[in-house]
């Protein structure tokens, strides 16, 4: 497996571990019962550092099984990978953001446009990663 | 998303002639990742021109030696 097929493996599954823990804590509700906290520093930082421990952490291991994958340039299907990726994984970005917009306007509430948007941010990064995998093993 | 590419390519054949060259070898050679080289001898990526042209003029034949179009 290509390293940088490995690194969009590793960042999915950081931007899931991290999107699961930070919606946990902000009690967005998976039950009726559940009350929505305000957006709140620490919970950002919280998030932060899973992302980032996981994704360090990821790289160092999988750089040191790879060194020479690692440090190889990215090459002319790999920019390609990417650009498709991006571009493809915006419209997830965008949809979400109109929806949020779209909630905003009928429960005025701007938590919940708030964490509307982070998550519409967030699925559009797991999308542009789960769509790199995808394209490293399909034909584009 | 996972189309069928219309050109076919004897890349693994003159790397097996030019004395067994390695993929990476090639990648190498020509400037891409091994698995790159390996999506082309597989049929799901075409190479830029330019990638096309430093193959065929590392094994010493014409594009159309290597590539061909095949609908």
């Amino acid at each position: 497996m290509p390293f940088r097929e490995k690194s969009a493996w590793i960042m999915t599954l950081a931007l899931l571990l991290g999107g699961f823990v930070y919606f946990r804590a902000a009690g967005v509700p998976w039950s009726e019962s559940d009350e929505l906290a305000s957006p709140e520093i620490p919970m950002m930082l919280a998030y932060a550092g899973i992302l980032v421990a996981v994704a360090v952490a990821g790289h160092i291991i999988s750089a040191a099984l790879a060194p020479k994958d690692a440090h190889a340039p990215v090459d002319e299907r790999e920019r390609q990978i990417f650009n498709r990726a991006g571009h493809y994984s915006s419209f997830v970005t965008g949809f979400g953001v109109v929806i949020s917009l779209g909630f905003y306007i009928l429960s005025s509430s701007g938590d919940l446009l708030f964490y509307s948007v982070f998550a519409s941010l967030l699925a559009g990064q797991i999308a542009e990663y789960a769509l790199q995998i995808l394209f490293y093993r399909t034909s584009i | 998303m996972g189309r069928k590419i219309p050109i076919t390519n004897r890349v693994r054949e003159l790397r097996e002639q030019h004395g067994g060259m390695t993929q990476a070898q090639l990648g190498e050679a020509i400037g891409v990742t091994r698995q790159t080289v390996i999506a082309i001898e597989q049929n799901r990526y075409s190479p830029s021109l330019e990638s096309a042209f430093r193959i065929a003029r590392l094994f010493g034949v014409g594009l159309e030696d290597v590539f061909s179009w095949n609908e």
